[in-house]
């Protein structure tokens, strides 16, 4: 999927959103921004400087982490260790190990996963698995989190519940967050500012409110579903 | 003694190879190339070097070259990677036989008044012995942790912050001074080599089936596999070769078809059973 | 006065017969790799034992190598569905990941591999073998050439046609290609993929049985002349890119003609140079093939 021409600001401390139906350009945007691709034209800004190219570990390093739309622990390794990889990897770039571990079990209390710490990933249900996608770029350090769908096939319950967790990341641990989201209620709920991208092009860009009542986003989404 | 030498043999081989494949999923089979490359730097260095020195010498130079060559050889990974390391030394092969038969038009080189057997042993436990801790420190380390996030999902792993590249590379470099100082060592051994014995896939094969046989992770692992596959071809080879590699062949397909996570993985099993909580393996 | 074309047109008729034995190798290579993401290193192994086959077909019961053909690709065809069902469909269904599938199969086509070559060498001894049949020279375009060499292009050319339209015109080789190209899509439209799998090890043996059939009316035959073609038809593969079928026709009869353009240009002794340079060249610049239309 191409991308032409976007360009977006989001602003420390707050939650930004990105909507777009299937294609739009969402997930592409992201690994544009995290460097998994590079973009033949434009430029990506963090904290003042240009990332544009850079590899993904180093962008993540900088405190700009991503978790993907189709979440992807590591299947083997515990959750504990999944999570102390990022603590080990990411930002802090911890060398101990027993610390690292200690750390991802503080992040696992976070989330509500501490009581499956030992059991290995692939033992998790949907719903968990992206709690601890969620918790391992917890604990890679992000100062801008990106967060790709992790609402996506929930519960209502479960939904209402990683509601609550994505806005304690904003306001307690005080994480810039931008998401791609389906779900139209946690892109109002949540978020302050919203872009909504159609076929690779922005087409608007304000308050959730402004966006439901954008012209060109009801035309771009007519013929598909508004999730609720 | 000498089947203690090579049974010590193919424990540093096994234990090498592991770092890199058994612990990215990167399989090489390109270990036969770094034993020549520490062979032929023997040939061509003894005896104006120290014994040691030339050993030390092959690990490095090997080393070298897989740091080199790890620019390239990455780019690709699945079986890509696992044909290219596979061309890469029959590549080397061809090359060296070329230069061999220009140099001196013939490919043999035979090194005179190699050290006493007593000497190359020694010197043969040391390189195991540095090579299995050397793959448990690995293991263990954070550098390991990040080589197994490697193995469990790439890019998941690079979004995580863990230089991919950079693991990779020094897991060969590291995996590539075992094979160098083994060559070095044997080529004294056999006072004598030639292109397709220094370079031989067979190899890299056998290195793989040892390491399987051992769970392809796990170090206590590889060095069962490897003890075990060399008493086995110690006692058969020599007296009923193809009936031994046979043999080996269906050892093969057989562990794969009813064993798929190695041989030591039922006896492993066990042993966690009766050890109380014992630790789970983090991997 | 006029330039000699015939030591030119020598080269390229040599290069397109050995390039077309190159191409029936690495199709079938390729069909298992494209079907079922397997790569089988004992496919030499099987080219050896058709040239075996067909060797002691002739010389005990005199059955023209023309004839053993068609025994040595139904006997080589019933092989590859015998290790298909009772070693691979185990197998896949019990390897839980794409990697460990990889590392597996692997394993198990080496274990083939040895099992194959030092059968025969304990059989038939490690000593060449070979024998002479249709060696009558013919002269193409003022080019000597035997009859055999003759048989052989015309052989590998003609079934890698009848195998490309196979492909392209039934509606099993529609299966195949979709199998190959949509691999999770076309399983939900209902490809039955045992029978596609069974299929694919049967072609792939015969092609590889056919070749070695080919290759023994002007080869040496020894237990050890599989794995070269083996690695040759990785390279062309690769080449053509992994699990594109027309690709790795077109790269072997390339390989084949660049193999033979550059030992006449160079030396015997740099052949090999010449292949593993372009294969490693190409698997590090363009590993989806010269085409660009591998699977991986």
């Amino acid at each position: 999927m191409a991308l032409e021409g976007v360009e977006f600001t989001v602003r420390e401390g707050e939650i930004a959103g990105l909507i777009g139906a299937n294609g739009a350009g969402k997930t592409t945007l992201f690994s544009v921004i995290t460097g998994f691709h590079s973009p033949t034209d434009g430029s990506i800004r963090f904290k003042g400087q240009d990332i544009t190219g850079r590899k993904p570990h180093d962008i993540c390093r900088r405190g700009l982490v991503r978790t993907f739309q189709v979440v992807r622990p590591f299947p083997r390794m515990t959750v504990l260790r999944n999570v102390a990889i990022g603590k080990l990897f990411g930002k802090e770039c911890l060398h101990d190990q027993k610390r690292a571990e200690h750390e991802a079990y503080e992040i696992l209390e976070f989330v509500g996963l501490a009581h499956k710490a030992e059991i290995p990933a692939s033992g998790l249900t949907i719903a968990d698995r992206k709690r601890l996608e969620v918790a391992r770029a917890l604990a890679a350090g992000p100062e801008l989190l990106l967060l790709d769908e992790v609402l996506a096939g929930l519960t209502p319950a479960e939904t209402t519940e990683a509601m609550t967790l994505v806005r304690e990341i904003n306001q307690r641990l005080g994480i810039t967050i931008f998401m791609v989201e389906h779900v139209m209620k946690a892109v109002v709920g949540l978020c302050d500012r919203v872009m909504a991208l159609h076929y690779g092009c922005k087409i608007a860009e304000g308050t959730p409110q402004e966006i439901a009542q954008d012209p060109a986003v009801i035309e771009a989404y007519l013929g598909e579903e508004l999730e609720i | 003694m000498s089947v203690a030498l090579d049974v010590l043999m193919w424990v540093a081989l096994t234990e090498s190879w592991i770092i890199l494949s058994g612990y990215t999923g990167y399989i090489s089979l390109g270990h036969a190339a770094f034993f020549g490359i520490g062979a032929y730097f023997m040939a061509m260095t003894w005896p104006k070097l120290p014994f040691l020195l030339g050993v030390l010498a092959g690990g490095v130079v090997s080393s070298v070259f897989a740091l080199v060559i790890g620019l390239m050889v990455f780019r690709v990974r699945g079986p890509y990677f696992v044909i290219l390391t596979l061309g890469l030394t029959e590549f080397i092969l061809h090359v060296v036989i070329n230069t061999e038969i220009k140099l001196g038009g013939t490919v043999g080189r035979i090194l005179m008044s190699a050290p006493s057997l007593t000497t190359l042993y020694h010197t043969m436990l040391a390189a195991a012995a540095v090579a299995v801790v050397t793959a448990y420190l690995v293991k263990n380390s954070r550098f390991g942790a990040g080589l197994f996030s490697l193995k469990e999902d790439e890019e998941a792993a690079s979004a995580l912050g863990v230089n991919a590249a950079f693991h990779k590379r020094w897991a060969y470099v590291i995996s590539a001074f075992f094979p160098g100082v083994v060559g070095a060592i044997m080529a004294l051994r056999h006072s004598y080599i030639d292109p397709y014995n220094a370079f031989d896939p067979m190899v890299s094969f056998q290195v793989i089936v040892m390491a399987f046989l051992g769970g392809m992770e796990d170090v206590e692992g590889a060095l069962l596999g490897a003890v075990l596959l060399t008493l086995v071809s110690e006692a058969l080879w020599a007296r009923y070769p193809y009936y031994y590699m046979i043999i080996i062949g269906v050892i093969m397909i057989v562990t794969v078809k009813f064993m798929p996570l190695g041989l030591t993985a039922p006896l492993k099993g066990r042993l966690l059973a009766r050890s109380v909580g014992g630790g789970a393996d983090s991997a | 006065m006029t330039m000699d074309w015939t030591p030119v047109l020598q080269v390229i008729l040599t290069g397109l017969i050995i390039g077309g034995i190159y191409a029936l190798i690495a199709v079938g290579l390729n069909m298992i790799y494209g079907t079922m993401r397997l790569l089988n290193i004992a496919h030499g192994e099987i080219i050896m034992l058709g040239a075996y086959v067909t060797f002691w077909l002739y010389t005990l019961y005199g059955i023209s190598p023309l004839v053993s053909v068609f025994i040595v690709m139904g006997l080589a065809a019933l092989v590859g569905a015998v290790v298909c069902r009772w070693i691979f469909f185990p197998v896949i269904s019990a390897s839980k990941s794409v990697a460990v599938l990889e590392s597996n199969s692997l394993l198990i086509f080496y274990g083939l591999s040895i099992i194959f070559t030092n059968t025969a060498s304990l059989l038939w001894t490690t000593d060449a073998r070979g024998y002479s049949y249709l060696t009558h020279v013919v002269h193409i375009l003022g080019v000597p050439l035997m009859t055999n060499r003759l048989w052989a292009i015309g052989l590998s050319f003609s079934v890698c046609v009848f195998f490309y339209v196979l492909l392209q015109k039934t509606m099993l080789g529609k299966a195949i290609r979709a199998l190959i190209q949509e691999r999770d899509a076309s399983l939900l439209v209902g490809v039955n993929p045992d029978l596609i799998y069974y299929f694919s090890f049967a072609i792939s043996f015969a092609l590889a049985g056919l070749a070695g059939c080919l290759l023994s009316m002007f080869y040496e035959i020894t237990p050890f002349m599989g794995m070269p073609y083996t690695i040759t038809a990785f390279i062309v593969i690769v080449l053509g890119g992994l699990g594109n079928v027309l690709g790795s026709l077109i790269g072997g009869i390339l390989l084949g003609l660049v193999e033979t353009v550059g030992v006449s240009l160079t030396s015997p002794g740099w052949r090999p140079i010449l292949t593993y340079s372009l294969f490693i060249l190409i698997i590090v610049l363009r590993p989806r093939g010269i085409f660009g239309k591998g699977v991986y």
